[in-house]
């Protein structure tokens, strides 16, 4: 099986605080939902999820929710997309 | 008319402007921990290494110390190359280009120490074709600015927004800056020497500027 380096789950956590946010704002988070947005199998997208939650930037009471360090997070991983686009570069 | 303290004062606060500049370009890299963004701060930090030695090297006298200014002249031209890599491999991130990348980048590490070297430990050659290296190198900057400045026009065409169509902006303005400095060194225009200067000076402003309206801007509004 390959490895996930340690770059590409810096962008996959990124991706899924963006998406987790998004849907937090308009409906309760529905996990299938982001599975479709995320394109990744619902066991990987678990295993993410809980990983997220263990570093401390989401929390789950009614529903999952990002906390202060997962939204400060996504500020910082918002603001470097938004860099590089205008600074020309792709990051895919 | 050439005055040194002015160029000796543009070379400082160019200098200043690349440190400033390295901060948030090295953002990207602490990021994604991609070593093809790695050649951004790289760029930006030997252009203000470059300025730097362009200022104590031309601080005294038309005529500045040669070997000097060997080493300011190829430290911009590498300053220019780690750019170009940067946006070449930008487009392509499979593990094949991560190895590509690490090569390019070693040689061009190995490359940049070679010239220097010569420059310096072979006197004669510095000496003597000082005023025709200029002129090469001056054309291979050039070249390095057309293709980062279609790359980032390109991205700008592909998805359009007003933000974006500054940084081609300033790199066209950094490539029209290298062509007067290269009339400069044909011809000794002082009005194309000190019209780079100027141009120089607007290009740093401007990726500063676009800098500072991502990072700084969205973080007081996202305060607010």
């Amino acid at each position: 099986m390959k490895k996930i380096s340690r770059r590409d789950k810096l962008k996959i956590y990124g991706d899924l605080l963006m998406i987790l946010n998004d849907q937090s704002k308009t409906e309760k988070i529905i996990l299938t939902q982001v599975q479709v947005r995320m394109g990744v199998p619902f066991d990987r997208l678990k295993n993410y999820i809980l990983e997220l939650a263990e570093l401390g930037m989401i929390e789950e009471e009614t529903s999952l929710k990002l906390t202060e360090k997962g939204k400060q997070y996504l500020s910082e991983y918002a603001k470097v997309l938004d860099f590089m686009k205008r600074m020309g570069l792709a990051y895919q | 008319m050439y005055d040194p303290t002015i160029r000796t004062v543009v070379e400082v606060v160019s200098a200043i402007l690349c440190f400033i500049l390295l901060r948030f370009m090295i953002k990207p890299y602490k990021l994604t921990g991609e070593g093809r963004y790695l050649g951004l701060p790289l760029g930006f930090g030997f252009l203000g290494v470059s300025y730097v030695i362009g200022a104590i090297a031309f601080a005294q006298t038309f005529l500045p110390n040669r070997e000097l200014a060997y080493i300011q002249l190829f430290s911009r031209t590498f300053a220019y190359c780690f750019l170009v890599v940067t946006y070449y491999f930008s487009k392509k991130p499979s593990e094949n280009s991560r190895i590509k990348w690490d090569i390019t980048l070693s040689l061009l590490i190995v490359a940049l120490t070679a010239s220097i070297v010569v420059a310096i430990i072979i006197p004669q050659f510095a000496v003597d074709s000082y005023q025709a290296a200029q002129v090469y190198v001056r054309i291979f900057n050039i070249i390095c600015l057309i293709y980062i400045s279609i790359h980032t026009l390109r991205s700008h065409i592909k998805k359009p927004d007003q933000t974006t169509i500054l940084i081609p902006f300033g790199f066209i303005l950094l490539g029209t800056s290298q062509y007067s400095l290269l009339i400069w060194a044909i011809d000794e225009s002082i009005f194309a020497f000190n019209g780079a200067l100027v141009l120089r000076l607007a290009a740093l402003a401007i990726f500063l500027f676009v800098s500072y309206l991502t990072f700084n801007y969205s973080k007081q509004r996202s305060s607010k």
